[in-house]
C-alpha cells in the first residue's frame, strides 16, 4: 500500500456539496398500524463537513442516508442536496458506500471502480485512467488487475470507497462502511479515510455504530434515537485535525464519547 | 478442482485397472467372451465402426434431433424460469406444480409422444425437448435467485438502466449457475433422445445400440456405449472447463 505522503489528490479538489434535510418523516404502514421510523428530521450540513450519524439499532439512520442517496423516498419533508432535491439516484452529486463492499466479483478491482463511469459511456482510456488516479487515492496503486476474491477485506472496502469517488461527487455517503471489518483494519481504515477526505475536501455523511469511530472521524456527531428516529443531540467536535491515536484517551474525547452514550442508553 | 498430481495419477491407475480387469477377465475366460468381449476387441469394433457410414448417418441423426431439442428447451426453458423468478405472483402459482412435474419419470410419457408425433424425428425432437425444459426452468429461477441485492442496489445508486443491469449485473451474476445448468440439461436432453431412439426408431445412433442388443452382437453393444459415454463426457468436461474459470464468483 502506498505511503500517505505520495498520494495526488483527485483532479478537481476541494469541491464539496451542501446537504439540507427539512422536516422529514419516514411512515411505514403495516396492516395493522403505522409506524413511524424517522419523525421530523431537521438538518444543515455544511460543504465539506464530515458529519457522522449515530444511534440504537433501528433508528432510520441507515435509512435517512438511504434517502440522501435517492435510493428511497420520504414520506414527509424534503431533502435537498446542492440546492436541488434528490428523486433518485444521482452518481454525479452523491456517491455511496456500503457496510459490505459489494464489488462485483467477475470485474477486476480497476473494473469494479469504472463500473460507474461504464454505465455513462466513458470512453475506455478515460475512465482507464480516472480508475487509477482513485485508486491511488485510496492507497491501492498496483492492485487494479486483482479481483476482489485476491483482495483483503479491508482492501476491498478501499476499492469500494475509490467506486465511490471516481465521479468526483460533491458529496460521500457511508453506511457503516467498516462494520465488517477487524479492529485493527477498522482504525487504519479510518486514518486512510480522514487522509482521503482531507485530500479531496468532500462533505462526507457515515454512519456507525461506534462511538469511539463517530467521535475520532467527525466534525459533527449527530445523535438520534429510536421508534420514532429524531435527532436528539447534534455535538461540534473540538479535536484539532489531524487526529491522533493519543486523543483517543484524553479527557474531551472521554467527555464527548459519554455524552453520546448516555443518549443512546436513555433510547435503547 | 484440477487436483495434484498424485490425485490425477490415481484417477488415471484406477481408469487404467478398470480396462486391465476387463481385458483379463474376458481373455482367461473367467467371463465368457461372448458375453463380455475383451476391451481390445471392444475397442477395436470401435474403430471398425467408426469408418462405417451407416454408424456417421446415425450419429448425425442423433445430434442433429439432440441440438435441435436443446436450441428449443433453452432459451424456453430460461425465459419461463425467468418469469417466475421475477414476478412473485408467478413464483407462488408455478413452482410447486413445477416440482410436482419435475418428480415424474418423463419415460412413462414416450408412449403417449409415440402416439402424437410418430416414431420420427419429430418424437425424438419433442421427448428431448419434454425431458429437459423442467431441469432448464428450476435452474434459471434458481440463477436469477443467486443475483444479489446488493449488486442491484449498487448498480441503481450508480443510474444503472434497466438493460445495463441486466447485461452487467444479472447476466454475469446468473453465468456460472446457468452454465451448470446447461451441462446438466444436456445429460437429460441426451438420455431422452436416446431412450426415445432405443424405445422405437428407424434410425439414430440409440436405435443401432438396441438392434446390436437384440442381436447379440456384443462387440458392436459395447462399442456404441463407449462411443456415446465419451461424447458426453467430452461436452460435460468442455462446459465445466468453462464453468471452474468464473467459479470464484460463486459465493
Amino acid at each position: 500500500m502506498q505511503p500517505l505522503a505520495n498520494v495526488t489528490p483527485l483532479k478537481h479538489p476541494l469541491r464539496a456539496g451542501a446537504i439540507k434535510v427539512s422536516n422529514l418523516s419516514q411512515v411505514f404502514k403495516t396492516s395493522t398500524q403505522d409506524v413511524v421510523a424517522l419523525s421530523d428530521i431537521s438538518l444543515d450540513i455544511k460543504p465539506g463537513r464530515f458529519v457522522v450519524l449515530v444511534g440504537p439499532s433501528g433508528c432510520g439512520k441507515s435509512t435517512l442516508l438511504m434517502m440522501m442517496a435517492g435510493l428511497r423516498q420520504q414520506t414527509e419533508g424534503t431533502i435537498l442536496i446542492n440546492d436541488a432535491p434528490i428523486p433518485q439516484p444521482d452518481p454525479n452529486r452523491v456517491g455511496v458506500v456500503f457496510q459490505e463492499p459489494s464489488l462485483f466479483p467477475w470485474l477486476t478491482a480497476e473494473e469494479n471502480v469504472e463500473f460507474p463511469l461504464a454505465l455513462r459511456g466513458v470512453a475506455k482510456a478515460e475512465r482507464r485512467a480516472k480508475a487509477e488516479d482513485a485508486l491511488k487515492l485510496v492507497g491501492l496503486e498496483g492492485f487494479g488487475k486483482r479481483h476482489p476474491h485476491e483482495l483483503s477485506g479491508g482492501m476491498k472496502q478501499r476499492v469500494s470507497i475509490a467506486r465511490g469517488m471516481v465521479q468526483d461527487p460533491p458529496v460521500l455517503l457511508m453506511d457503516e462502511p467498516f462494520a465488517a471489518l477487524d479492529e485493527q483494519t477498522r482504525m487504519t481504515m479510518g486514518d486512510e479515510l480522514l487522509r482521503i477526505w482531507a485530500a479531496t475536501g468532500k462533505t462526507v455523511v457515515f454512519v456507525t455504530h461506534s462511538l469511539t469511530e463517530a467521535v475520532y472521524l467527525a466534525d459533527e456527531v449527530i445523535v438520534m434515537s429510536a421508534r420514532p428516529g429524531r435527532i436528539v443531540d447534534q455535538l461540534t467536535i473540538p479535536l484539532p485535525r489531524p487526529r491522533t491515536y493519543e486523543m483517543l484517551s484524553g479527557d474531551t474525547f472521554g467527555t464527548l464519547r459519554d455524552r453520546i452514550w448516555r443518549h443512546i442508553r436513555k433510547s435503547a | 478442482m484440477a487436483g495434484t498430481l498424485g490425485i490425477k495419477l490415481a484417477r488415471i491407475a484406477i481408469v487404467v485397472a478398470v480396462f486391465a480387469a476387463w481385458e483379463l477377465l474376458s481373455r482367461t475366460g473367467i467371463v465368457n467372451p461372448r458375453l463380455l468381449p475383451s476391451a481390445s476387441d471392444t475397442l477395436a469394433t470401435l474403430w471398425e465402426l467408426l469408418q462405417r457410414s451407416s454408424v456417421h448417418n446415425d450419429l448425425a441423426v442423433t445430434a442433429s434431433e439432440v441440438l435441435i431439442a436443446f436450441i428449443l428447451a433453452v432459451p424456453c426453458g430460461t425465459a419461463i424460469g425467468f418469469m417466475i423468478a421475477e414476478n412473485r405472483y408467478f413464483a407462488e402459482v408455478a413452482k410447486p406444480l413445477l416440482f410436482f412435474a419435475f418428480s415424474i419419470p418423463k419415460s412413462i410419457f414416450l408412449p403417449m409422444f409415440i402416439l402424437v408425433f410418430g416414431v420420427g424425428f419429430s418424437q425424438k425432437v419433442g421427448f428431448g425437448f419434454f425431458s429437459t425444459i423442467f431441469i432448464v426452468i428450476m435452474s434459471t429461477t434458481t440463477a436469477v435467485e443467486s443475483v444479489k441485492v446488493d449488486h442491484l442496489t449498487v448498480a441503481r445508486s450508480y443510474g444503472a438502466t434497466p438493460l445495463q443491469t441486466a447485461f452487467r449485473v444479472y447476466l454475469p451474476s446468473m453465468l456460472p449457475v446457468l452454465l451448470e445448468a446447461l451441462r446438466i440439461s444436456m445429460i437429460f436432453n441426451l438420455t431422452g433422445v436416446i431412450l426415445a431412439e432405443m424405445y422405437a426408431s428407424r434410425d439414430g445412433i440409440g436405435h443401432q445400440i438396441a438392434t446390436w442388443g437384440e442381436n447379440f452382437q456384443m462387440k458392436q453393444l459395447l462399442a456404441g456405449v463407449v462411443m456415446i459415454a465419451a461424447i458426453a463426457m467430452t461436452f460435460n468436461e468442455l462446459v465445466r472447463s468453462v464453468e471452474t474459470r468464473c467459479s470464484h464468483w460463486r459465493t
